[in-house]
């Protein structure tokens, strides 16, 4: 009996080794909690930049002279409306491309950057009033596609690491070694 | 709704698809607005131009009941909003609204402004920066080009009148088209468009999901059946037709399950609870 008991109690998984699992899945349940608000906030920059952009950039003060001589001259529309096609193509096949490898890249914050050099390059070639709808309608399309993806990769994750944390629970239950 | 497979499927390809169709819309309609107003703008200085030829005989004879009949035949043409020409200090000599001749333009108006920005005005001009559009009175949308009438050794040399040889620009006339027409014919395409548009859409992203609600989320829907009426004991259902790949995972199903069931019937009672 007594040799019984003591093989029992060299089996018994030590309890801390269940807390920190279970501490380890908890803390990356809550981080993947915040990384999946990251999609959300994106759209909620792009869309504020957007309303900027609507009027032109009016608020803001525009530029002296001689830092637009300093520029030179703006390219042409049509070579801004190519980069925005080629854009918006590039991006949504790379998304698409990251959500079937299940990727957990997520370039939502990038991707707001390159549309403000969108609404920009349009402004100063004073075509931004004609071309305003499709800059916001690339960055609707990729920042929505991206935070879809960065949503269902973390609902998934969040998911695995609630089925592990289940699992540790039953086995501590049971005894068995984590 | 956004937990499914069928939506996990579907939403991207339907977000992708519509996104870059609407890109793309509005990037050709901008492309093609901007080609046809700068297609009218070349059509109106040619215009412009032609008029301005077409008086010049009668400029260089100061024969300005001529000159007037010329400009009130001009500006009888459809789609011609106003034709005028005006002097240096921009008073307006002759114009197809009888109303306005006589009268002083706004050399701050557009219009005028491209050339009186700065001190010394300018002298030529862009084809572009000769254009302007604006609404007028009458609530039309008019697409005005401004072309210099310059001096000529013919002109300094007239003994009519004189006009000193440097003096390059002696008066101007403005033509006003109205834009009402390529306006109409703008809606009617982008309407067009927006119809193709959502075609497009609809036979993609209705097509991607017959496909997939046909070959993919229908037999996994059977099967899903089929194994939840299995593990619930019951071997008489029959296979469903659901593909080669997924009715393979259905036999296998089975034959685990059958297999199981054999193993259980076939062990001694009590054994597992030793």
């Amino acid at each position: 009996m007594r040799n019984g008991s003591s093989l029992q109690s060299e089996q018994k998984p030590p309890l801390q080794d269940f807390e920190g699992l279970r501490q380890e899945s908890e803390s990356r349940i809550s981080r993947l909690h915040l990384k999946s608000g990251n999609g959300p906030l994106s759209l909620a920059l792009f869309i504020a930049l957007s309303i900027l952009a609507q009027n032109d950039f009016a608020i803001l003060p525009s530029l002296p002279d001689e830092v637009l001589a300093l520029l030179g001259r703006p390219p042409s529309t049509n070579m801004i409306s190519a980069a925005l096609v080629l854009y918006s193509f590039s991006a949504i096949i790379l998304i698409l491309g990251r959500m079937m490898s299940g990727s957990e890249r997520y370039g939502g914050v990038l991707h707001v950057g390159y549309l403000a050099a969108f609404y920009t390059f349009y402004h100063f070639a004073h075509a931004l009033a004609e071309n305003f709808w499709a800059v916001f309608a690339a960055g609707a399309t990729v920042l929505i596609l991206e935070s879809y993806h960065l949503w269902t990769y973390c609902r998934e994750e969040i998911r695995k690491e609630r089925e592990l944390l289940a699992q540790l629970e039953r086995k501590e239950k049971s005894g068995f070694a984590p | 709704m956004f937990k499914s497979l069928t939506a996990r499927a579907i939403v991207p390809v339907a977000v992708a698809v519509t996104g870059f169709v609407i890109i793309c819309c509005i990037l050709l309609y901008s492309l093609m607005k901007s080609d046809i107003i700068s297609d009218t703008v070349t059509y109106a200085t040619g215009l412009a131009d032609t008029v301005v030829k077409s008086t010049r005989y009668a400029m260089l004879n100061s024969d300005r009941e001529t000159l007037k009949n010329i400009i009130d035949n001009v500006g009888e043409q459809k789609r011609l909003e106003h034709v005028r020409i005006f002097n240096k200090k921009g008073l307006i000599m002759f114009s197809s609204v009888h109303g306005e001749i006589n009268r002083f333009v706004d050399k701050k108006a557009a219009g005028c402004v491209e050339c009186h920005s700065g001190p010394v005005p300018k002298e030529t001009l862009a084809a572009m920066q000769k254009a302007r559009r604006f609404t007028n009175e009458r609530g039309v949308e008019v697409l005005a080009i401004t072309a210099p009438i310059y001096n000529e050794p013919e002109c300094s040399a007239a003994p009519c009148h004189i006009h000193p040889a440097e003096q390059k620009v002696l008066g101007t006339l403005d033509i006003g088209l109205s834009l009402a027409d390529l306006l109409q014919n703008l809606k009617v395409m982008r309407e067009r468009m927006i119809v193709f548009s959502i075609m497009v859409l609809l036979l993609t992203v209705g097509g991607v999901a017959a496909l997939l609600w046909r070959n993919v989320f229908l037999p996994l829907r059977l099967l899903i059946e089929y194994t939840e009426r299995t593990a619930q004991g019951d071997l008489t259902a029959e296979l469903p037709d659901c593909g080669p790949e997924l009715s393979k995972l259905a036999n296998n199903v089975r034959t685990l399950s059958e297999e199981l069931k054999q193993a259980e019937s076939s062990a001694p009672r009590g054994e597992g609870t030793e």
